[in-house]
C-alpha cells in the first residue's frame, strides 16, 4: 500500500535529503527535493548536473543524499542517468535484479534549459524510463546570478544588468515545459513547492508511467531574486496565483490545468517584492511592466484554450 | 589615463581587451572567471560592442569563430572544465587560421575539481588540447600589470599570425586585486585582413575552412601551419630571468607560482644563497634555447608548479640531461607558500651527493 499523501502519514517517512547540506537559508531547491523523494514509495536513484544543489549537497566527503546519487558534468545529467537506467534494464533482463527502481535527475535551469538541453532532448527521444526534474530558479545562481534562458523578461542579473539604457533581460524565457511536451513524451508537468499536494501527486503519477517524464518546478532563490529569506513559499504561491507559473500537466498529449486560481492576481504582486524587478517600477519602465503582464495573459489564455480542447 | 588603478584580475583582462579595440565577447558562467562576462555585459554596450552570453562554452567559442571569420576582434573566456568543452572549436580556429583571444582562468581539476587557482591545464594549453597538429600562442602573466599588457598584446599577435592566442591565468590571478599602470593601447601595424568574409561583390570569393580532402592537400596545409609555428618559436619567445647567471640553484616557474618563487628567491639572495629564477612568459613558444644555455654541471634546476609536474617536462627537454632537474608542486588548487619553496630550494642547496645516502630530494 502506498503511503497516503497526508501530512500525518508523510511526517512518519524518512527524509531522504538530510540536514547538513550547504544550500542557502530560504532556498527552494531542498524543499522541492524533499517533497519529491517523500512522494515516492519506490527506491530512487538520482543524478544531478553541476549547480547549487549538487555543489551544496556533496561539498566535502559526505553527502546529504540518502539515496544512490551521482553527479555528472554540467551538460550531461540526462545522459548519465540514461546510462544508469539502461544498465538497470539490462540487469533486470538478465535476472540479476528484481527490485522496481525509479530513476530521476535533479538539475537547475542552467543545466536543463541551456547547456543540458541537448542531452535532455536526446534522452527523452530515446525513451528512457526516467523522470527529469528541473528546479527552475531562473538564473545561474551558483556562479553569481548570470542570466539563463529561464530568466524572466526584464530581470536584472549580472550579465543582463539593468541600467539607464538597457532595462535588464530583453528576451522572454524559454517555455521549456511546452518544449518537453512537444517531444511527445508520456508526461510533462509544471509544479510549485507552494502547492505541495499537487506537486507530490504529479511525482506519483509520473513514477507510475513507463517512459521519459519531465517536471519543471519553480524554485525561489532569495540571493538571485533579491527577496526576503523567508519568502520562498510565498513567492512560489504568487507565481502560481498570478499565472506567471501555471500548474498544469500534459499526459499523453492531453493538457490539463491542475490548479486554476479563483481570481487571477496581477503579475505585479509577484514582481514587487523582488529586487531583480525593482527597476521595472520606475516610471520610464512602465511599458516593461505592461509587456510582462501582456505576455503572462497571452500564455495563460493559450494554455486554457489548449486545456479546453480536452475538457470533459 | 596613466595613473595607477586598482582592479581585479578578471576585470583587468576585460578592460584591457576593450582598450585593445576588442568589440566582441561571447562567454558562459563558470567560477572563477565570472567577472569577465559580467564586466563585459556592462561595459560592451557603452563602447558599442557586443556581449553575448551563450548557452554553453561550446556555443560561446563557436560564436567567436563566426565573429572572427566576419572580421571582429573577438574574445572568449572560461575556466578549466569549460575550457575542455571549447577544445573542439579551438582546433577549428587553428585549422581555419582564425584569430581569437581565449582566456583560461584555471581552477583545480580533474573533473569538476574546485574553484581555487591551479596550473594543471599546462599540457592542455601548450601541447594542443584539441585534435590535430596545432599550437596556440600561450601567455602566462604573473601580475596584473603584465596581465593588462599581455591581454592587449594577445589581440595583436592573434591577428599577426592568424592564430588563436591563449592567456593562461589561474584563480588567484583572476580574483586578486592590485594596483597597476593601465598603459594606453597603441595599435601596431598589422597585416591587412584580406581573408575576412564580408561579402564578395566586386572581388574574388574567399573561403575559410579546415576541411581538405584532396590528395596531399591537408599535408600541404599542415606544413604551412608548422612553418607558422616555427616563426612563432623564432620570434615570440618571452621570458624574464632573475639572478640566473650567478645561480647554483635555478628555479623555473610560470604565472602565479613564479610570483611565489620570486619572493623565496629574493629572501634567499639576501641571506647570501646563490639562487635564481627563470620565468617563461610564453609557454608556447617555450624559451628552450634560453634555458638550454643556462644548463651545466654546476647548476641544478628546480621547477615549481601548481600541478603534478607538467612544464618540468619541457624544462628537462631544454636542459637535455646537462643539469639535474627537480620538481616541487602542489595539486588540486592548493597553493604553496614562499617558505615552502624556500625550504625546498635550501634542501637542494645543501644536498651533497657524496655525503648522503638518501636519494635526491624530490
Amino acid at each position: 500500500m502506498a503511503t497516503a499523501l497526508r501530512l500525518k502519514e508523510l511526517s512518519k517517512k524518512e527524509d531522504l535529503f538530510t540536514h547538513g547540506h550547504r544550500l542557502c537559508a530560504g532556498c527552494g531547491a531542498p524543499i522541492i527535493v524533499k517533497m519529491v523523494l517523500l512522494a515516492s514509495d519506490y527506491p530512487i536513484v538520482a543524478c544531478s548536473s553541476t549547480g547549487c544543489l549538487e555543489v551544496s549537497s556533496c561539498i566535502s566527503l559526505s553527502t546529504a543524499w540518502k539515496i544512490p546519487w551521482i553527479h555528472s558534468a554540467f551538460e550531461n545529467a540526462a545522459a548519465t542517468i540514461a546510462g544508469v537506467e539502461t544498465m538497470y534494464r539490462s540487469l533486470k533482463k538478465q535476472g540479476k535484479i528484481d527490485k522496481d527502481i525509479k530513476f530521476m535527475t535533479f538539475c537547475g535551469d542552467g543545466g536543463t534549459y541551456d547547456i543540458g538541453f541537448q542531452s535532455l532532448s536526446g534522452a527523452m527521444e530515446r525513451g528512457h524510463d526516467m523522470l527529469y526534474i528541473c528546479y527552475d530558479n531562473g538564473a545561474y545562481m551558483n556562479t553569481g546570478i548570470q542570466r539563463s534562458s529561464a530568466t524572466p523578461f526584464g530581470a536584472d542579473t549580472t550579465t543582463s544588468p539593468a541600467g539607464s539604457v538597457i532595462p535588464g533581460k530583453l528576451q522572454q524565457r524559454k517555455d521549456l515545459t511546452k518544449i518537453m511536451a512537444a517531444h511527445n513524451i508520456p508526461y510533462a508537468a509544471q509544479a510549485s513547492p507552494s502547492h505541495w499536494l499537487d506537486l507530490m501527486k504529479k511525482v506519483r503519477k509520473a513514477l507510475e508511467i513507463k517512459g521519459p517524464k519531465f517536471m519543471n518546478i519553480i524554485s525561489p532563490c532569495n540571493r538571485g531574486w533579491r527577496s526576503k529569506t523567508d519568502d520562498a513559499i510565498l513567492l512560489s504561491r504568487l507565481a502560481v496565483a498570478t499565472c506567471h507559473w501555471p500548474l498544469y500537466e500534459v499526459e499523453y498529449g492531453v493538457t490539463k490545468i491542475t490548479f486554476k486560481p479563483k481570481e487571477k492576481k496581477p503579475v505585479v504582486d509577484f514582481l514587487k517584492s523582488q529586487g531583480r524587478f525593482k527597476h521595472l517600477f520606475s516610471p520610464e519602465n512602465e511599458w516593461l511592466l505592461k509587456k510582462f503582464q501582456e505576455d503572462v495573459d497571452i500564455e495563460w489564455e493559450r494554455l486554457q484554450k489548449e486545456a479546453s480542447l480536452y475538457a470533459p | 589615463m596613466n595613473k595607477k588603478v586598482l582592479m581585479k584580475g578578471n576585470e583587468t583582462i576585460a578592460e584591457a581587451a576593450i582598450q585593445a579595440c576588442c568589440r566582441f565577447y561571447a562567454g558562459y558562467p563558470i567560477t572563477p572567471q565570472n567577472e569577465i562576462p559580467e564586466y563585459m555585459a556592462r561595459r560592451m554596450p557603452e563602447v558599442g560592442g557586443v556581449f553575448i552570453q551563450a548557452e554553453s562554452e561550446l556555443a560561446a567559442i563557436n560564436i567567436v569563430y563566426g565573429a572572427s571569420a566576419a572580421g571582429a576582434r573577438a574574445m572568449t573566456s572560461s575556466s578549466s572544465p569549460g575550457m575542455s568543452l571549447k577544445q573542439e572549436c579551438i582546433s577549428y580556429l587553428a585549422g581555419s587560421e582564425l584569430p581569437a583571444v581565449i582566456v583560461n582562468i584555471q581552477r583545480g581539476g580533474p573533473g569538476l575539481g574546485n574553484i581555487s587557482g591551479s596550473q594543471a591545464d599546462y599540457f592542455q594549453a601548450v601541447k594542443g588540447g584539441g585534435h590535430g597538429d596545432y599550437r596556440l600562442l600561450v601567455y602566462a602573466p604573473y601580475n596584473l600589470q603584465e596581465l593588462w599588457d599581455i591581454t592587449m598584446l594577445a589581440f595583436d599577435k592573434a591577428e599577426e599570425y592568424r592564430n588563436p592566442v591563449m592567456i593562461l591565468g589561474d584563480g588567484v590571478l583572476g580574483q586578486v586585486m592590485e594596483p597597476f599602470y593601465p598603459t594606453p593601447y597603441t595599435k601596431p601595424e598589422l597585416p591587412e585582413k584580406d581573408w575576412i568574409l564580408d561579402g564578395c561583390k566586386g572581388r574574388e570569393p574567399r573561403v575559410i575552412k579546415s576541411l581538405y580532402m584532396g590528395e596531399g592537400e591537408l599535408e600541404m596545409r599542415n606544413n604551412l601551419l608548422q612553418k607558422k609555428y616555427k616563426k612563432m618559436k623564432d620570434r615570440e619567445v618571452k621570458f624574464e630571468s632573475y639572478f640566473t647567471e650567478e645561480s647554483e640553484v635555478l628555479v623555473v616557474a610560470f604565472g602565479i607560482a613564479a610570483r611565489i618563487a620570486l619572493s623565496s628567491v629574493r629572501r634567499l639572495r639576501r641571506e647570501g644563497f646563490k639562487v635564481g629564477l627563470f620565468r617563461p612568459i610564453t609557454l608556447f613558444p617555450f624559451p628552450e634555447r634560453e634555458l638550454s644555455i643556462l644548463a651545466g654541471e654546476n647548476r641544478r634546476f628546480l621547477t615549481i608548479e601548481m600541478n603534478a609536474g607538467q612544464m618540468v617536462e619541457d624544462v628537462r627537454l631544454a636542459v637535455n640531461g646537462r643539469s639535474d632537474v627537480l620538481f616541487y608542486g602542489r595539486l588540486g588548487g592548493s597553493i604553496m607558500t614562499p617558505e615552502e619553496v624556500q625550504k625546498k630550494i635550501l634542501e637542494i642547496v645543501h644536498y651533497r651527493p657524496h655525503l648522503s645516502k638518501t636519494t635526491f630530494p624530490n
